[in-house]
């Protein structure tokens, strides 16, 4: 597949900060790239070293092939993007707003905003001054911006932000057109991995300026955590039990034996038959598996928000 | 050349949008307004209390007639314009960073160079704007409250200086812009153009020597405003002058182009 983003050893640094750690990727024609990150991971700064905007301290970013700098201004007429929270002129309408980046983008036919206010659902908003939208709107705006001139590139940072949960859906949609029908490359920055994952083609995990992991969207069932989830009237006493018959077993807050292991994922009726044999018998047994939310902070070395 | 004209259309939109450019035309209108109450009281001292603040501030103007108005609208363009003008950049520019919108200029086909120069292009048409703003309606004013002794001749000469000074103002003005990108906003460009009157003035009291060389006392000087240093100007000011200018249009170009825009 052909490359249409690329970044080699890309890295930035801010005096002592590495805000970018060496980030190599490639993203392929069509593909929703899933850009996964706390706040502060280097999400933005990656897609703004994408964007010519900060020049990397060492290593190349690549959009269609070409290298990616500043003065490369021809590259950006087939480059859509949202870096952060979009802002607009707060003195101009949503449809003077547009009408300047069609200016500056040479798109010759007028008709272009008309366009993307209706692809937008901006049509109710189109003479409000932008200083009046909410936020949810402003965001449509940020995105009409990004698409108006149909690129083949999409670099969208959080574009969710704001949104509804009409709008998260709306947005997912529109993405999912653009990829898989219209073929256009969206990296996509975020920091939820739930919602990332619903329509992401491939992700990759940014921590701290590295990239810790990269696979297909559907391989993540693969990494996800599974384990057997058992319930007995002693939680302690039938934990003890399976401790010493060798079972990695934990105590979850909510005071249920969580039971690790591919052998105990394979056969849980092993476990359910030495409950009722030592005299605890399980009164819940279920297979579970971790929520994409305790998958990331795992991955990026964190568990519930804290280190 | 279609980037330029793209993105001067652009900002075209945006300012005439604005209503800073009104507000500023308005502020302009109304100091030529009070300069012109001034006059008219220093004409009629009998009209207030001889005592009042008011006449006191008029009689600075002394005998008044319309070489001695021209002079005060030299005054207006060279010490007000250069707050004026300064102001006028400092927003063109620094809006983009207080309103967050320059991150939707960086990554275009127009290339960043070509956004600056539309945007020096508008500032020179605002700062022209507003010199005529000031001076026709200075001459206007002046007309209204009957100040003796006027002549067309001398009127057209007063043209071409006070065009003269608001181009040097205008040239002297945009180092603002490259401290408007660089301070990303107001704060920096309207405190470097206050510290500039203020050495401006310290040089003009205490070392006058080497204000023929201060790009920002050339403009009063060569107006005839600040006494008769006019005649003192070597080309030298005037190279002065317009390698500030260039070097004010670089330096922002440069910072655009080169910086990071985090």
């Amino acid at each position: 597949m052909k490359e249409i983003i690329k970044t080699e050893s890309l890295t930035k640094h801010y005096g002592k900060v590495r805000a970018v750690d060496g980030i190599s990727l490639s993203v392929g024609k069509g593909e929703i790239y899933g850009f996964l990150g706390l706040n502060g991971a280097g999400k933005t700064t990656t897609i703004r070293c994408l964007l010519g905007m900060v020049r990397p301290t060492k290593g190349n970013a690549y959009l269609n092939g070409k290298k990616v700098t500043a003065g490369n201004h021809k590259l950006w007429n087939d480059v859509g993007y949202l870096v952060e929270i979009p802002y607009s002129y707060p003195d101009l309408t949503v449809r003077e707003n547009l009408e300047i980046i069609r200016r500056l983008r040479f798109i010759s036919d007028p008709v272009a905003v008309e366009t993307v206010i209706e692809k937008l659902q901006l049509g109710l908003y189109q003479d409000r001054k932008a200083r009046n939208l909410s936020q949810g709107n402003a965001q449509r705006l940020g995105i009409a911006k990004a698409i108006m001139h149909n690129p083949g590139i999409l670099l969208l940072d959080e574009p969710a932000n704001g949104l509804d949960p009409a709008g998260i859906v709306e947005i997912r949609q529109l993405l999912c057109d653009l990829a898989f029908n219209k073929g256009v490359t969206v990296f996509i920055s975020s920091h939820i991995l739930g919602e990332i994952s619903r329509f992401a083609t491939r992700i990759g995990i940014i921590h701290e300026g590295r990239l810790v992991q990269e696979s297909d969207a559907d391989q993540l069932d693969k990494f996800r955590k599974r384990y057997l989830q058992v319930n007995t009237f002693n939680n302690n006493g039938a934990r003890s039990k399976l401790l010493e018959k060798g079972f990695n077993v934990d105590i979850t807050t909510n005071g249920l034996l969580e039971i690790t292991g591919d052998e105990v994922i394979a056969h849980p009726d092993i476990v359910s038959a030495l409950l009722v044999n030592t005299g605890y018998p399980p009164t819940l047994l279920k297979i579970e598996e971790e929520d994409l939310e305790s998958y990331f902070l795992r991955t990026i070395g964190m568990t519930g928000g804290a280190k | 050349m279609k980037g330029l004209y793209a993105a001067f259309l652009a900002e075209s939109l945006k300012v005439w949008r604005s209503k800073i450019l009104w507000i500023i035309i308005l502020v302009f209108a109304f100091i030529v307004v009070m300069i012109g109450l001034l006059v008219f009281i220093s004409m009629h001292p009998g009209l207030i209390n001889s005592s009042s603040l008011l006449n006191a501030k008029a009689s600075f103007l002394g005998t008044v007639d319309w070489s001695s108005y021209f002079v005060l609208l030299y005054q207006i363009i060279a010490a007000i314009g250069l707050m004026g003008f300064s102001f006028v950049i400092s927003w063109i520019f620094g809006r983009e960073y207080s309103d967050r919108t320059v991150k939707d200029l960086l990554s275009l086909p127009v290339s960043r160079s070509m956004i600056v120069i539309s945007k020096f292009i508008i500032v020179i048409i605002w700062c022209i704007l507003l010199f005529l703003v000031i001076f026709f309606l200075g001459i206007l004013t002046g007309i209204i409250i009957k100040i003796p002794d006027w002549s067309g001749e001398a009127t057209i000469h007063a043209f071409l200086i006070f065009s003269i000074t608001s181009l040097l103002t205008i040239l002297v003005s945009l180092p603002v812009a490259f401290f408007a990108s660089w301070g990303r906003g107001y704060l920096l460009p309207i405190g470097f153009i206050i510290l500039i009157m203020i050495i401006t003035q310290f040089i003009a009291a205490g070392i006058p020597g080497i204000a023929p060389f201060f790009p920002w006392a050339i403009p009063t000087l060569y107006s005839g405003a600040a006494g008769p240093e006019k005649s003192h100007l070597e080309v030298i000011s005037y190279i002065i002058v317009f390698f500030t200018g260039i070097a004010g249009i670089t330096g922002t170009v440069a910072w655009w182009r080169f910086a990071d825009q985090n």
